[in-house]
């Protein structure tokens, strides 16, 4: 993102953006503005806008294809917008002239996939990041990497390769991945989706730790548990279109809309 | 290779007895490679053990010793004769391992990059897919024959290294065997490459790596495991193939063998020689890229995996 503050063109905007910043504190630390996307034809997202301060957790919540996913993932660019912006603490993400690898080094994500590296052990995972993004040296790495992989309650094991992990165990390692960088922004994409049912809990504690400690997180779940007890603001896909939003027991217990409502009662009856 | 059962590997002799067919082979490697050994150490010091050119045993103390036995009374001239042609054939050896060693691992460098730029290039996809059809697609000998006869690329050759064989010409055909399995290797690299899942170029892309970063420290590591066994094919193939090397006048295993059979007539014996000594080569190949894929084997990364 340094390169939009050596933009001559963009010093404007990035003035503007200050002053945002300045005027609003923490207010809108992450904000989405009008977020359109089409795939050929068919448009996945169509104005999502919603913002979050420091430290809040917002659960992107709806039936599946409608979007979760591919908003998430244009926070961090592995989606391209085509239309709207989004803002991290100040400065604009989807600006074109954006380094795309300096945006991923601040915002950490979970896979549903877990995708962890599967050559590598678990500490490599973690430290991989540290390593060769951060430039840090192999011990300082390996340091950080231990660090996270303790926070996550997997510090014996930090030799074990993907194929040896649990489910659970995996997307800790992913969400320690993802903390070793030390990001502004942890994105979690269904991080209990491909888990067995016994396994969700561990994972979750781990996610519950992370509110406690401050951190910001977009989350993209089902565990309507969950975000019913750790979200800010839940907000409501459908069809690429924010039908509702709002803090979790409003939406959870008097949705306004009518869509809400048959969301929440179909997910309900699954429970 | 039978490597399904991969914990049962068969390069831990602690973990299970070797079998007898287990031992005969190793056995027959030892015999194999300590008479490859010893004739080229033999040449090479310029003959403290025997003159350089005759065996380590004389063609009639072989004639003599197994004329005496009931069983291989029979073979006694022709073991004879094997025997004394032995250090020509130990010496062909020695340039198609150099020639076929040489051309693989300098072919391997092309071979990664074609592959890379294969699978994630856009433009330079198409320069690759372009060398590759065109190097696999026309024969292996015609590629010799243009480098040597047409292109006469021996001329080129640095000083350096014309000091290494006796003549250019070996540099040539390694030219030639490098171009064409460079071609070969990237395909199977290519395949390896397409087989590492998709979410893995992604988990290094949200990390910060750049795409290059994520292929070479991501992509590659897992890629090249599981090329291993399809990667063996070329390397079986190109001890083969260096054969071709004869014709424009390597003297090479299948120069010497022709150049014996042509001063002696014993065509026959002479090449089921010959195509012994290959195939030991080739075992040898195989057994080898075995060793090195369970030594570099990960749990959950090749081996053990469906292919």
């Amino acid at each position: 993102m340094s390169d939009a503050d050596s933009n001559p063109d963009a010093d404007a905007n990035a003035d503007a953006d200050a002053n945002d910043a300045a005027e609003s504190g923490d207010r809108d630390y992450l904000r989405v503005a009008d977020i359109s996307k089409w795939y050929g034809d068919e448009q996945v997202l169509d104005d999502v806008s919603f913002e979050m301060d420091r430290g809040d957790v917002t659960v992107l919540i709806g039936p599946s294809g409608s979007g979760k996913s591919t908003m998430l993932r244009c926070v961090n660019r592995l989606a391209e917008a085509q239309e709207g912006e989004i803002f991290l603490d100040g400065e604009e993400v989807t600006a074109p002239d954006v380094d795309v690898d300096e945006l991923r080094r601040e915002v950490g994500m979970v896979f549903q996939d877990f995708n962890l590296f599967a050559h590598l052990t678990a500490l490599d995972n973690v430290a991989l990041g540290p390593r060769r993004v951060l430039d840090l040296s192999e011990a300082e790495a390996d340091e950080r990497a231990h660090a996270q992989l303790e926070r996550v309650g997997l510090a014996d094991q930090t030799d074990s390769y993907p194929a040896e992990l649990s489910g659970g165990q995996k997307q800790r390692v992913g969400i320690a991945r993802a903390l070793a960088m030390e990001p502004k922004l942890m994105l979690f994409d269904e991080p209990t989706s491909a888990l067995d049912p016994e396994l969700i809990g561990e994972v979750l504690e781990v996610m519950h730790d992370l509110v406690a400690d401050g951190m910001t997180m977009l989350v993209v779940t089902h565990e309507m548990s969950f975000a019913r007890a750790v979200a800010d603001e839940i907000v409501f896909l459908d069809e690429g279109r924010v039908v509702e939003r709002g803090p979790p027991e409003q939406l959870f217990d008097n949705p306004e809309k009518e869509r809400t409502a048959r969301f929440l009662d179909r997910i309900a009856s699954h429970d | 290779m039978a490597d399904s059962t991969r914990p049962a590997n068969v390069s831990d002799p602690g973990e299970a007895i070797p079998s007898a067919g287990r031992l005969l082979f190793v056995a027959a490697g030892v015999v194999f490679w300590g008479w490859l050994l010893a004739t080229w150490v033999n040449r090479w010091l310029g003959g403290p053990v025997v003159p350089v050119g005759e065996p380590f045993v004389a063609p009639g103390t072989v004639e003599s010793a197994l004329a005496a036995l009931p069983l291989l009374s029979a073979y006694a001239t022709d073991l004879a004769f094997v025997t004394r042609i032995s250090p020509e054939i130990a010496r062909g050896i020695w340039l198609t391992v150099v020639i076929t060693v040489v051309s693989l691992a300098v072919g391997f460098f092309i071979a990664v990059p074609l592959a890379v730029a294969r699978v994630y290039g856009r433009l330079t996809a198409y320069v690759s897919l372009v060398y590759t059809e065109l190097l696999r697609g026309t024969p292996l000998l015609a590629q010799l024959f243009v480098l040597h006869f047409g292109l006469n690329m021996g001329q080129y050759v640095p000083v350096a290294l014309s000091d290494v064989f006796a003549r250019n010409v070996v540099w040539v055909a390694i030219l030639g065997f490098v171009l064409n399995g460079a071609a070969y290797q990237a395909e199977y690299i290519r395949g390896a490459i397409e087989s590492v899942e998709e979410g893995q170029l992604t988990a290094g892309r949200a990390i910060g790596l750049s795409k290059v970063e994520t292929i070479y420290y991501v992509v590659l590591p897992q890629g090249l495991r599981y090329a291993i066994p399809s990667w063996t094919n070329e390397f079986v193939y190109l001890i083969k193939y260096s054969s071709l090397a004869a014709f424009i006048t390597v003297p090479e295993l299948y120069y010497r063998a022709f150049e014996i059979a042509s001063d002696t007539f014993r065509y026959p014996m002479i090449f089921a020689v010959t195509g012994l000594a290959y195939l030991c080569l080739v075992l040898t190949a195989t057994e080898l890229m075995a060793r090195v894929e369970d030594l570099v084997a990960i749990p959950g990364v090749g081996g053990d995996r469906e292919r």
